[in-house]
């Protein structure tokens, strides 16, 4: 069933509209990729579902509920991981601080969820009190993804996981959501770098200009010349 | 005087500074504006605490506890009533409006309270070193016999008893932790479902709280008067300056800085120039500014 129901979408930040009549469906346990080129409003389709870019129209249903229209601090009981591309940690709060205000909207801290997390990313194990912001960037781009993984979000949204980092970690942080998700997590990630996205996921949505382009399943994308010529680069 | 006399001085300055440095660097880091008014809230607490010593029997902690009460409730409602309004409209027009609220809340205490300066009444015990031998350097004794009185005493603890509590208030809980996080990015914040205006509102009401301990501290220390606090919010701007526009362990370092730079230069300035002194702390901050934009303890320089 369909756990994340985006309908006749338009979206933006104030006056500005980015998108207009997006449609994207993400079921129970799929991994989902929306690629596309830059300003085509992957990043404000995500910001829309947590409450930070405006919905002037249509309907964003979460298991069933109609979430549009929240405010970013009301949007957060849904209990939605969200990994922000950039500005993802508090750089002077530390490495437990951090996980600790991820569990913010639980009434008590999950401390067999933190295990997982620093078991998951042990090198955040080593370093719980020192501050984030002197974390390299691939192991502040994992705090961050623990951050979100705090609430054992039944879905994870991820912006861009792979921008910023050094190339060799970028496969390692692909590996790392193919685990979240085998592990039972549904996922809706934004990528710019989109054949390796399109490799990994289930299912791939195209956005340019705002608009629904392609979709279909990773690989057919990946095998659709008309895709691989406008946004593929061939 | 020797120096360590003018040492103990400038503890006592630093310490009362420290603690209103605090509530003043904290709005700053997390409400985002200057607060020109709050020499006024150290006024106001000045003032309470003399009203409660007055009027309740009991001792002085009444009073103390009294005004950093009635400091807590003055702060959030003004801020309810001018400053949360204005919210959106960036640090400028908040500064402005600080202003403006300080020159109306000093000029109504001062028709209220009049011109004159009240003193708390106070048992002081003093206390004497006199056996330690005297460095004479010129015209400054470098050691030197000094005294301390009990309230020089209540003003170092009472601080001292503020940094840990603040400290463990920062980093043990949960209000302390989302308001060191809305200091980083209230954006982020907002998306880990931290009530931001909830935030703010406890900062308000946890800045004003330290102003009225600090104000009430100085009403014993000197005397009640309308300028009580405005005499001191330069050191106090000048203090969280110097630590790092944000950081409260900045402006308690920063706070130290000034009192004692204050003080040592009292002692070394010929004493028909002890005028410069309090021009002193500012050549420190210019000096540290110069080298260190950011502060002592600060990571960054902020947009206003």
């Amino acid at each position: 069933m369909s756990l994340l129901e985006i309908v006749d979408l338009d979206a933006g930040y104030g006056d500005l509209q980015v998108l207009s009549g997006v449609d994207i469906h993400v079921d129970d346990g799929e991994y989902v990729t929306i690629v596309g080129p830059n300003g085509a409003g992957k990043s404000t389709a995500m910001k829309a579902i947590i409450g930070i870019a405006t919905c002037l129209g249509g309907s964003i249903e979460y298991q069933g509920t109609d979430i549009s229209g929240l405010s970013p601090e009301e949007a957060a009981h849904n209990r939605i991981g969200y990994v922000p591309q950039t500005n993802n940690i508090f750089p002077s709060l530390t490495v437990e601080e951090n996980l600790r205000l991820g569990a913010y909207v639980l009434d008590e801290m999950p401390e067999d969820r933190k295990r997982e997390v620093y078991d998951r990313f042990p090198a955040l194990a080593d370093r719980t009190s020192e501050n984030a912001g002197s974390l390299s960037g691939g192991q502040q781009q994992m705090l961050a993804m623990g951050c979100a993984l705090m609430l054992d979000p039944d879905m994870l949204l991820l912006d861009e996981p792979s921008a910023g980092l050094a190339p060799d970690l970028v496969d390692d942080m692909f590996d790392r959501v193919d685990e979240i998700n085998d592990s039972g997590t549904t996922i809706l990630m934004v990528e710019q770098n989109a054949k390796e996205a399109l490799r990994r996921c289930d299912r791939g949505y195209v956005l340019a200009n705002g608009q629904n382009r392609y979709e279909d399943a990773g690989d057919a994308l990946l095998d659709n010349e008309d895709v691989r010529q406008e946004f593929l680069g061939g | 005087m020797g120096l360590l006399q003018e040492l103990i001085f400038g503890l006592v300055t630093g310490s009362y500074i420290a603690i209103a440095a605090i509530g003043f660097t904290l709005i700053y880091g997390i409400v985002n504006m200057i607060n020109f008014a709050y020499g006024e809230y150290l006024t106001l607490g000045a003032f309470i605490g003399f009203l409660a010593a007055n009027a309740l029997p009991g001792p002085l902690p009444v009073a103390v506890i009294a005004a950093m009460i009635g400091g807590g409730i003055t702060s959030i409602i003004l801020a309810r009533g001018f400053f949360t309004p204005i919210n959106q409209t960036g640090p400028v027009p908040m500064l402005l409006t600080s202003i403006g609220l300080g020159i109306a809340l000093r000029n109504a205490i001062r028709l209220v309270g009049g011109r004159s300066a009240r003193y708390i009444e106070t048992e002081t015990s003093t206390f004497r070193f006199d056996a330690i031998p005297e460095i004479p350097v010129g015209s400054v004794d470098l050691l030197g016999g000094f005294f301390i009185t009990s309230e020089h005493i209540i003003v170092i603890a009472s601080a001292v008893i503020v940094f840990a509590a603040v400290h463990l208030l920062l980093t043990r809980t949960d209000v302390g932790i989302a308001m060191r996080a809305m200091g980083d990015d209230e954006s982020l914040a907002r998306v880990r479902g931290i009530d931001t205006q909830l935030i703010r509102d406890s900062v308000w009401v946890l800045a004003g709280v330290l102003a009225g301990l600090a104000g009430v501290l100085m009403a014993i220390q000197t005397n009640v008067s309308a300028d009580t606090g405005y005499s001191h919010i330069l050191q106090i701007l000048s203090a969280a300056i110097l630590g790092g526009a944000g950081s409260p362990y900045g402006a308690i370092i920063g706070a130290y800085v000034i009192g004692l730079v204050l003080a040592v230069s009292t002692a070394f300035l010929p004493s028909s120039m002890t005028g410069l002194s309090s021009a002193m702390a500012f050549v420190i901050l210019i000096a540290v500014l110069l080298v260190k934009p950011s502060g002592i303890a600060g990571s960054e320089v902020r947009e206003a």
